[in-house]
C-alpha cells in the first residue's frame, strides 16, 4: 500500500543544514497497524508528515497505493490527502467555533458529496467514536479523550486507506489514553491501516510493526524488547 | 460550497469581532471620503441638458475698446462673454439660428398683489425671451411661455418658479394672479416645475451652483419699465458711459448680456459661427470692432469648461480622498494579514485533511468580499452623513449636489468590494502559501 525507497530529508534554514532523516526503505501493507518510536527531536513527525503528503522529501521516490506522488500538484496531493488519509495530532486540533458535528464534516466538504452522504457519514463516524448525540456541542465542552475522539471521528469519516497518528494519546492522562487506544485498535481491526507515533512503549507494544527512529535514522524492529534494549 | 464559505467568514468575523470591525470601519471610511468628495464633484459636472447640450451655443463677439484689450486668460487676449444691447438685440432680430434667446438680470422688490406691501421681498429676476424655457427643457407646472408677441411688446407678464409660487400663492394654480414687481403689475401665465440644471451654465459661473432665479419676464419689458442695475450682476464698459441711463447703456459698448442660440444639429456650428463673423464684419464697416477678430461660439460643455464653473480643486480633492482610501485600504490589508496570521492553525488543519490552496483561497476570498460589503453598506451610510453636512456648510450651494443617485450608491457598494478584494489578493496569497506541517508541528 505505501512503499518508500531512499527517502531523506533536509532542512535548509539560513546557515543550518539539519539531516532530519537520513535514506530509509519502508513497506507497509494494506491493514498494518505500524507504531513509530524514538526520543524527541529524532524525526518522528517529520517522517508522518512526509508520509501524510505535507511535507516534500529532499530525494527517494514514494508510492502510495501504486501511485508515484512525487510530482503531483498541491491539487492532486490535497485530494489523496482527502480520500486516502486520516490525520490524528497530538492536540486534537479541532475548530473551536464549529460544533462536533462540522468538525467532522470538515474533510467531506471538500469532497463532493451531497449533503445526506455528508451527513450520513458524520452520523456513521460519530457513532464509531461513541459521540453521536454529542453532535451539536463544540469542542470546549468536552473532555481531552472525548476530543480526541471527535478527531478520530473527523480521520475516520472520509473512510481512508490509512490514518496517521501523531502521539494520538501525549495529551491523555492514561486511563483516556487506553480508551483511544482501543478504539484506533479496532478501526485497525475493521480494515484500515494505521501508522502512529507514541513514546509509550506499552502502547507501541500493542502494533503489529515496530519501527525506531534515533537521530533520523529509521530502523526496523522485530518487537517491542529490541527498543526497550 | 459558497455557502459553506461565507458561513464560516461569518464565524470568523464573529470570533474575532475586533479585528474584524476596525478592517470594516477603515474601510468605510475611506470609501465614505472618496464618496463624499466624488458625489460632490460628478454632480457638478453633469451635463445640465442632456440630448441638446451639444446644440446649445453661447456667442461672444470682438466687439472690445481697440485701445486696450478686455482681458489676457491663459497667457492670450480674451474677449467678454457678455454682449452689448446692440448686437444681442440685432442678433436676435436676425434670428439665423433655430432658436436664439438674451439672457439679463436685475433684482427688484417683489410681492403678490394681494399682500400687504410690507411682505415684499428683494428678489433676482430674470428678463429673458420666450425661446429660454424650449431651448433649456424648462418644464412647467401651470400655463406656459409668454409668446413671440409679448416679448416685442414687452408685455408684463411673469413665469414663477415652483419655489416662488410656493412663496406667493402656496403652491396654488397662480395663472392669471398678478405679481408686483419694482412696483410694475405682472400677470402670472407660467409656473414652472421642479427644475435645475446642474451646472447653470448660462450666466457666469459665481451662480452656477446656486437656485435659477424664481422670476422670468420679457427682456422687453424690463427695457420698458428702464430697469437696469449692475449690482446683481456683471456690467463692463469702455468708453465712458453713464450708467444710470439706459439709454446711454443701449447705446454703449457695455457688455452684460447673455446670447444663447439653439442650432437644429451640431454641424451647423461653423456655418452659425461664419454668420457671425459677417455680422461682426458688417459692424466693422459702420466703425465698430475694431480689434483683432475673434468671435466664437461655445457649445455648453466648452463654456463650462471655459468658465471653470467645475473647480479645479474639486477634481484634486477627489485625488486626495482616493489616496486617502487607498491608505485606509492599506491599512485594513494590513489587518488582514494579521488576522490571517491568526488563522494558520486553521489553514494548516484544513490543507492536512485536503483542502487545496485554492480552496483556502475561496475560503478567505469570501471573507474578503463580506469584509468588503459591509464597509461598503456602512462606508454608504456615512458617505450620506457626510453629504448631509456638507449641504449644512455649503448651504448656498445646491442641495442636489450633495445627493447620491442609485448608481453613484452602487458604485459607493461596488468600490468597496472590488478594493477590498483587490488589497485582500496579497493577504489571501500569504495565508495559502502556510505550509500545513508547520502549522500542526507546533500544536
Ligand atoms: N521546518 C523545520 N525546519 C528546520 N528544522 C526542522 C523543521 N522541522 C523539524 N526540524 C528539525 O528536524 C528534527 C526532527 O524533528 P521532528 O520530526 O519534529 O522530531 P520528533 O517529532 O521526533 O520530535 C529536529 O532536529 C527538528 O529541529
Ligand atoms: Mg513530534
Amino acid at each position: 500500500m505505501l512503499k518508500m525507497s531512499n527517502i531523506a530529508k533536509i532542512y535548509l534554514t539560513d546557515t543550518v543544514k539539519t539531516q532530519a532523516l537520513q535514506p530509509f526503505n519502508l513497506d507497509i501493507k494494506a491493514g498494518e497497524f505500524v507504531a513509530v518510536v524514538g526520543p524527541s527531536g529524532s524525526g518522528k513527525t517529520t517522517f508522518l508528515n512526509i508520509t501524510g503528503l505535507l511535507e516534500d522529501y529532499s530525494e527517494g521516490s514514494y508510492f502510495l497505493n501504486d501511485q508515484d506522488v512525487t510530482d503531483l500538484s498541491d491539487r492532486q496531493k490535497s485530494r489523496l490527502r482527502n480520500e486516502q488519509i486520516g490525520f490524528i495530532f497530538q492536540s486534537f486540533n479541532l475548530i473551536p467555533e464549529l460544533n462536533l458535528f462540522d468538525n467532522v464534516e470538515m474533510p467531506l466538504r471538500y469532497r463532493k458529496f451531497s449533503a445526506k452522504e455528508r451527513k450520513n457519514r458524520v452520523v456513521d463516524a460519530l457513532t464509531k467514536v461513541g459521540l453521536v448525540n454529542r453532535q451539536a456541542h463544540y469542542p470546549q465542552q468536552l473532555s481531552g479523550g472525548q476530543q480526541q475522539r471527535v478527531a478520530i471521528a473527523r480521520a475516520l469519516a472520509g473512510s481512508p486507506s490509512f490514518l496517521l497518528a501523531d502521539e494520538p494519546t501525549g495529551n491523555l492522562d492514561s486511563s483516556m489514553a487506553d480508551g483511544i487506544m482501543s478504539l484506533l485498535k479496532d478501526i485497525n481491526t475493521a480494515g484500515t491501516s494505521i501508522l502512529m507515533v507514541t513514546h509509550d512503549l506499552q502502547q507501541a507494544a500493542k502494533a503489529d510493526r515496530i519501527v525506531e527512529i534515533r537521530d533520523g535514522v529509521l530502523t526496523e524492529n522485530e518487537s517491542i524488547n529490541q527498543v526497550v534494549a | 460550497m459558497l455557502l459553506y464559505y461565507f458561513r464560516l467568514a461569518m464565524l470568523s468575523i464573529k470570533k474575532t469581532p475586533l479585528l474584524s470591525f476596525l478592517m470594516i470601519a477603515t474601510i468605510a471610511v475611506g470609501i465614505a471620503a472618496t464618496m463624499v468628495t466624488y458625489t460632490v464633484n460628478y454632480m457638478m459636472s453633469q451635463d445640465p441638458v442632456p440630448g441638446k447640450s451639444e446644440r446649445l451655443f453661447t456667442v461672444h463677439l470682438s466687439s472690445w475698446d481697440p485701445n486696450m484689450g478686455y482681458r489676457i486668460k491663459d497667457g492670450k487676449e480674451d474677449i467678454p462673454i457678455f454682449m452689448t444691447y446692440q448686437d444681442a438685440t440685432n442678433l436676435y432680430a436676425d434670428k439665423k439660428a433655430h432658436k436664439q434667446t438674451i439672457i439679463s438680470f436685475h433684482k427688484a422688490m417683489v410681492r403678490g398683489a394681494e399682500q400687504p406691501s410690507g411682505q415684499a421681498t428683494m428678489t433676482y429676476l430674470r428678463p429673458t425671451t420666450h425661446e429660454f424655457f424650449s431651448m433649456l427643457d424648462v418644464p412647467f407646472l401651470y400655463g406656459s411661455p409668454w409668446t413671440e408677441y409679448d416679448d416685442s411688446q414687452g408685455s408684463m407678464v411673469v413665469v414663477l418658479s415652483k419655489k416662488k409660487n410656493e412663496q406667493l400663492f402656496q403652491g396654488q394654480n397662480s395663472l392669471g394672479q398678478e405679481v408686483i414687481i419694482g412696483g410694475s403689475i405682472y400677470r402670472v401665465i407660467g409656473v414652472l416645475d421642479d427644475w435645475l440644471p446642474l451646472p447653470r451654465f448660462y450666466t457666469e459661473n459665481s451662480d452656477a451652483y446656486s437656485e435659477p432665479r424664481g422670476l422670468f419676464f420679457p427682456f422687453q419689458s424690463s427695457i420698458n419699465n428702464d430697469w437696469f442695475s449692475g449690482t446683481d450682476g456683471s456690467v463692463y464698459c469702455w468708453g465712458g458711459v453713464d450708467l444710470i441711463d439706459l439709454d446711454a447703456v443701449k447705446a454703449s459698448e457695455c457688455v452684460w448680456l447673455f446670447y444663447w442660440v439653439e442650432l437644429e444639429s451640431a454641424e451647423l456650428r461653423n456655418e452659425y459661427l461664419a454668420y457671425i463673423n459677417s455680422y461682426a464684419q458688417e459692424q466693422r464697416e459702420l466703425g465698430r470692432f475694431q480689434r483683432e477678430q475673434m468671435n466664437r461660439v461655445m457649445n455648453v460643455a466648452e463654456f463650462i469648461e471655459y468658465n471653470e464653473v467645475v473647480k479645479k480643486d474639486g477634481r484634486i480633492a477627489v485625488w486626495l480622498a482616493a489616496a486617502f482610501l487607498i491608505a485606509c485600504l492599506l491599512n485594513s490589508m494590513s489587518l488582514m494579514m494579521t488576522k490571517f496570521h491568526g488563522k494558520g492553525a486553521e489553514v494548516g488543519l484544513r490543507r492536512a485533511v485536503g483542502a487545496s490552496k485554492v480552496d483556502i483561497a475561496r475560503q478567505f476570498f469570501c471573507e474578503t468580499l463580506i469584509i468588503g460589503l459591509s464597509g461598503g453598506v456602512i462606508g454608504l451610510a456615512l458617505a450620506q452623513l457626510g453629504l448631509h453636512i456638507t449641504a449644512q456648510v455649503y448651504s448656498y450651494l445646491h442641495s442636489e449636489l450633495m445627493d447620491m443617485n442609485l448608481s453613484l450608491m452602487l458604485l459607493t457598494i461596488g468600490l468597496s468590494v472590488l478594493s477590498s478584494a483587490l488589497f485582500g489578493l496579497y493577504p489571501i496569497y500569504r495565508a495559502c502559501q502556510i505550509q500545513p506541517s508547520s502549522q500542526l508541528k507546533s500544536l
